[in-house]
């Protein structure tokens, strides 16, 4: 039995092998292409052809020979699929374990194989050419099948090389430098032929490889540089390249790749973050004394971060003919991808894997704290002083300079903390500008009462003096409590101290804002500014503990429990603040201290305007008419239920329940694609039918008309919902007990009866709950059904209150009535909550529980 | 069917024989069933049979109920169109993301509110719950997320969803349905709370989780309106979005298709692709890996519910 299994990557390896019969791309010939030698291009090309190495007809075209298609990579990932397959059939202890590193290796190679001729097929030169086909991926799927499979078995015969945990560890740390050391080899190679352009200078120019290292830093330049250093590419259109130049569809697309000037290579940060990670893993993993976690997690982000770089580095789109030159001739089809991105990756990944094992053959696989027990809560607390500490030296103020004024922000400028304490200002802060670039005070006043540049600049500087010393006194307070908290002294010093900052940086920000002056712009807080506050708070926090082992227990929950209270007060509480906009005449970009203020009048409007009056009437008789027909039918799902009980056939049954329950799950664009194609003018079937059978005579337009729309709507909800409502129902006449019925049978009770006396009275309750809940939501209908199937002949019978608040504001994009939707969803929400807790009430008072 | 309700038949007993009755009530039951159930089934098979037909024949109103002249060209063309790719990443990001995050944060905090002993329990306990009986409208909503920096940001799908007051009903009743003695032993040991958690509670309560899964991860992949209103300058669409702009915009439909057509010189009026073939594949698109997951989490959210109907 087990043997028979063991053949299983097997079959997908030849699988892949397979694949060679397949069609790698198409060849699709351009129209400038003389027609006898069109006719010498082939409609596709098989991936034997590319592993033969002779699917471009290099007879036809011999400029076609500088392109590579990967046949290398194919080949080499091909064979050594099929042998770590075989390897797999060997009994043999660590023969799983060789498999699965072959397997790896073999699914990186068809990868990279892949790539290439992605990247051949989308280069400028093929791109009318070579059209590729999904099949040169399969092999790479059936690699990844064939590695999961030779994985599972390793884990079912627990098949690993045998060593501890200190060897894991230092075999990652070998293969964290090995991949380092990759980054040293090439990535992309260019090999022009000598025939590529009359100029040998010029080819030798294009022949060039990019190691990953040159990668990450962005060191490259673009061909225009090259040949103004060089003195090469005069004239690229003279070789092969001139007869390539025809494929490439536009006649200036060669050519023009040499004159682009403007190109930038930015760094790639994530592959110097990767980088950098690898060689702090190493580092973890050679002191012993630190804890197995630490050198994993490394390890683990490095593979993230070195993945995905890696991934875009090997891929070459069509924004790249402006990164650099190599990817610019790779563009060409000159270049190919090599293996050492994905031999970076692979290192990288066994260096995780030797993490994972270090951990999981370590005698006590949990997380070792290096910090001694009784020390902890002081380590945290210097910590969170500490970069409290930084935050306070960071840009502290966002600055927006405005034209006097004016409300558009001209520029903006930020001043750190460091700055403001040796009290130099930016010059961008002493003399603003405008988006133009132009300095927007000058020596004289434009205007009576405007500022001069003198003016501006004493003001700003004094912003500066003030935000300077009061950072100085908040720094000098907080280190005088790091000092405390290290030298473990007066706790009730140290939170004092720590808090009076904390009240510091808030007076600091208050201040300052308040100080500048309205007709220069504005002064705000950072993230480091606000952020300072909390970490001095927890640092107190923290100190305040710090002389003993554990926090209370109950305080530690509480700080699990914070962030969730943050993210409960950002997405649901602080909403509310924008209830303020219904007593402004809100407009868009103004801070809340220049609306205008105008107490009641959208509340008033909503009576006592005639064509607000008449929105909100219309409205909400469609809001009510619609959740009424929802309301009325609500017994409909528990009828389903009852009668679906009914049904003795268990087969049956599922079904039903599966395929009713199933419209629950799509979305209502969906339902509308369903109804646009069933209820077609001319081509739905529902026409067709009512044609067939003679209910109408002629086309109808079903969707677009407005007529009937609430029951339309009630009938496409009631599709959606029925099945899914009856869950419910269902699950509570599970609950019932079954001796009742077994009671009801013996006293003569038919099917009516049973249902009558013991179904519908099991069901009552949960029906009255749902009731209660869909009385109280009769306002919010939401809009998802309605946005999909309103259009412009429907809407006035369509809109419901929730659509039509986002139809006058968001989707009409003015922002006049931002003001007047607030006000109504004001009074929804207080419908909606007085509606409820009625209801709650009346279900005390009626079944003595509440449904809240 | 006369006969169907004669096999397994577990509830009465064999040898009763059915009235004229009960045959006629089986009879009108089982129609009433099968036709709701085809009903609920029929407009995925109409739009099916109608994305791999001939688009001619689609165009005349031909196919009703049977494919003709299969071809999967539509589909091909379709996974072409510029920016359908992106959109599906997108989506697939959003789906991903957003349920680990959900999931994650309303498990851990369904098992912080089940602990007596945290300071302020039932204080932070009612301020989460009360959240889900108002809500401060629509712009306001808008406002909050414009202000925190979310507009035109992908992470909009994901971070806001961290905390869901019925999720952590539905997570908190679960573990206090569970033995404490499981608990109270690891504990014993000298396991923490995050470690109670992740060896102890977390595999337990994997039920629960699932349900919570599936009702995520459909409303990631479902929705729509949010796109509409936090993405204004066209960033990070998902694929319901698109289908929903597809829908509206019947001229940047037609653009779209004039522009996978060139590439396509061959195609013949069955494989056409008109502005109807293409809203419809990209509907049958966005609605495959539905039907590709639901079967394997039917059983799933049957039993969630039913723990979400102890509550009430």
């Amino acid at each position: 039995m087990k043997m028979n299994k063991r053949w299983l990557p097997l079959i997908a390896a030849l699988l892949a092998v397979l694949m060679l019969l397949m069609p790698a791309a198409k060849l699709q010939v351009h129209s400038q292409i003389a027609p006898e030698k069109a006719a010498q291009f082939p409609a596709s090309i098989a991936m034997h052809q590319v592993a033969a190495g002779n699917a471009l007809p290099v007879a036809a075209e011999p400029a076609l020979a500088a392109a590579n298609l990967g046949q290398g990579y194919l080949l080499a990932g091909l064979a050594l699929l099929v042998v770590a397959a075989l390897a797999a059939l060997v009994r043999k202890p660590g023969m799983l374990v060789a498999s699965a590193a072959g397997t790896l290796t073999a699914a990186l190679l068809l990868y990279t194989f892949a790539q290439q001729m992605s990247n051949v097929s989308n280069s400028l030169l093929f791109t009318l050419l070579l059209e590729v086909q999904a099949w040169i991926w399969i092999p790479l799927v059936c690699a990844i099948v064939q590695l999961v499979m030779v994985v599972v078995f390793i884990l079912k015969e627990k098949d690993t090389l045998a060593l501890d945990d200190k060897a894991w560890r230092k075999l990652g740390a070998l293969m964290a430098l090995l991949a380092v050391l990759c980054m040293l080899l090439p990535a992309h190679v260019v090999r022009a032929p000598q025939t590529i352009t009359e100029t040998p200078a010029d080819a030798a120019a294009m022949t060039r490889s990019l190691t990953l290292w040159q990668e990450a830093l962005g060191k490259e330049t673009n061909l225009a540089t090259v040949a103004a250093e060089q003195g090469v590419f005069t004239n690229v259109l003279s070789g092969d390249l001139a007869a390539l130049e025809p494929y490439s569809g536009d006649a200036t697309n060669i050519s023009g790749l040499f004159v682009i000037q403007t190109v930038t290579t930015a760094p790639n940060a994530m592959l110097i973050a990767g980088a950098a990670l690898l060689a702090l893993a190493i580092l973890l993993a050679l002191i012993p004394k630190v804890d197995r976690w630490f050198p994993l997690c490394c390890q683990m982000l490095a593979l993230v971060l070195v993945a995905a770089s890696v991934l875009g580095v090997m891929t070459i789109g069509d924004g790249d003919m402006f990164t650099s030159a190599t990817r610019q001739l790779s563009k060409l089809g000159l270049g190919k991808v090599t293996f050492a991105p994905m031999l970076m990756v692979l290192m990288t990944l066994a260096a995780a894997l030797c993490g994972v094992m270090s951990v999981r053959t370590a005698d006590d696989p949990y997380f070792i704290n290096p910090i001694p027990e009784k020390r902890r809560n002081q380590v945290v607390a210097v910590l969170l002083v500490a970069v409290s500490l930084a935050l306070m030296l960071a840009p502290g103020i966002n600055y927006s300079f405005t034209k006097p004024g004016m409300n558009k922000v001209q520029s903006t400028a930020s001043l750190s903390g460091a700055q403001a304490m040796v009290f130099s200002t930016p010059e961008n802060i002493l003399s603003p500008k405008s988006t133009q670039g132009k300095d927007l005070y000058s020596d004289t006043a434009s205007k009576k009462g405007n500022m001069t540049a003198d003016g501006v600049r004493e003001i700003m500087s004094g912003m500066t003096r003030t935000y300077g010393i009061a950072t100085w006194v908040c720094i000098a307070v907080t280190v005088a409590a790091l000092a405390l908290i290290l030298m473990r002294k007066n706790k009730k010093a140290v939170v004092a101290l720590l808090l009076s900052a904390a009240v510091l940086r808030a007076v600091t920000w208050l201040v300052v804002t308040l100080q500048m002056p309205k007709v220069i712009g504005s002064a705000a807080g950072t993230f480091a500014l606000y952020g300072s506050m909390p970490t001095l708070v927890f640092g107190a926090f923290f100190a305040w503990f710090a002389d003993q082992n554990e926090l209370p227990k109950k305080y530690k929950l509480f700080l699990m429990m914070l962030p969730f209270l943050l993210a409960v007060f950002l997405f649901s509480y602080l909403p509310l603040y924008g209830w303020s906009y219904a007593f402004f005449n809100y407009q868009f970009g103004k801070p809340m201290s220049e609306q205008e203020f105008v107490g009641l009048k959208w509340f008033t409007e909503l009576v006592t305007n005639q064509g607000h009056r008449d929105n909100i009437v219309r409205v909400m008789k469609n809001t009510f008419g619609m959740s009424g027909l929802g309301i009325l039918t609500s017994w409909m799902p528990m009828a389903f239920a009852i009668f679906l009980n009914e049904i003795a056939n268990v087969r049956f049954k599922k079904f039903v329940q599966i395929f009713t329950t199933l419209p629950n799950f799509i979305s209502w664009a969906l339902v509308f694609s369903f109804a646009m194609a069933l209820f077609a003018m001319d081509t739905g079937i529902f026409s067709k039918f009512m044609l067939g059978i003679g209910a109408i005579d002629q086309p109808v337009a079903w969707l677009n008309s407005g007529e009937h729309i609430w029951l339309k709507m009630w009938g496409w909800g009631t599709w959606k919902g029925l099945g899914w409502g009856a869950i419910m129902y269902l699950a509570a006449i599970s609950g019932i007990d079954q001796e009742l019925y077994e009671a009801a049978q013996v006293d003569g009770a038919g099917r009516w009866a049973k249902i009558r006396y013991i179904t519908l009275p099991g069901l009552l309750p949960t029906f009255f709950v749902l009731l209660m809940l869909s009385i109280s939501n009769i306002l919010s209908n939401g809009m998802d059904q309605y946005l999909a199937f309103q259009n412009s002949m429907n809407k006035n019978t369509i809109e419901v209150l929730d659509l039509y608040v986002y139809n006058i504001t968001i989707a009409s994009g003015g922002t006049t009535l931002y003001s007047f939707a607030t006000s109504i969803g004001i009074l929804k929400t207080v419908v909606s909550v007085t509606l409820l807790f009625t209801a709650n009430f009346a279900s005390k008072k009626l079944r003595g529980e509440s449904i809240m | 069917m006369k006969k169907q309700p004669k096999q397994n038949d577990m509830n009465r007993p064999r040898h009763i024989k059915l009235s004229k009755g009960d045959i006629a009530f089986n009879i009108v039951n089982y129609t009433v069933f099968l036709l709701i159930t085809l009903a609920c089934i029929f407009p995925f098979y109409y739009l099916f049979i109608n994305t791999i037909s001939s688009n001619e024949l689609v165009r005349l109103g031909r196919i009703q109920l049977y494919p003709r002249e299969i071809h999967l060209e539509n589909y091909v063309q379709v996974l072409k169109i510029d920016g359908i790719m992106d959109a599906l990443f997108v989506s697939v990001a959003r789906t991903v993301l957003g349920t680990l995050w959900t999931v994650a944060g309303c498990a851990f905090l369904g098992y912080l509110v089940t602990k007596q002993e945290m300071w302020l329990r039932k204080v932070w306990y009612r301020l989460i719950i009360i959240t889900m009986y108002f809500s401060a409208g629509l712009i306001p909503w808008y406002m909050n997320l414009r202000n925190l920096g979310f507009l035109d940001n992908f992470w909009v799908y994901v971070i806001p969803g961290l905390v869901s007051p019925y999720n952590v009903i539905l997570v908190k009743t679960f573990i206090e349905g569970l033995p404490p003695s499981l608990e109270e032993s690891a504990t014993l040991d000298g396991a923490g709370y995050v470690r109670v958690f992740v060896s102890v509670i977390l595999p337990l309560i994997t039920p629960i989780l699932a349900t919570l899964c599936i009702f995520s991860a459909v409303g990631q992949w479902n929705s729509f309106t949010d796109t509409m209103m936090l993405m204004p300058s066209g960033k990070n669409y998902t694929l319901q979005f698109l289908l929903y702009k597809y829908q509206r915009e019947a001229q940047s439909l037609a653009a779209l298709v004039r522009n996978t057509q060139d590439t396509n010189a061959l195609a013949n009026v069955a494989t056409k692709q008109t502005s109807l073939s293409v809203q419809m594949t990209v509907a049958m698109v966005v609605t495959l890996p539905i039907l590709c997951v639901y079967p394997f989490f039917q059983r799933f959210f049957v039993k969630g519910i039913m723990i979400g109907a102890v509550k009430g």
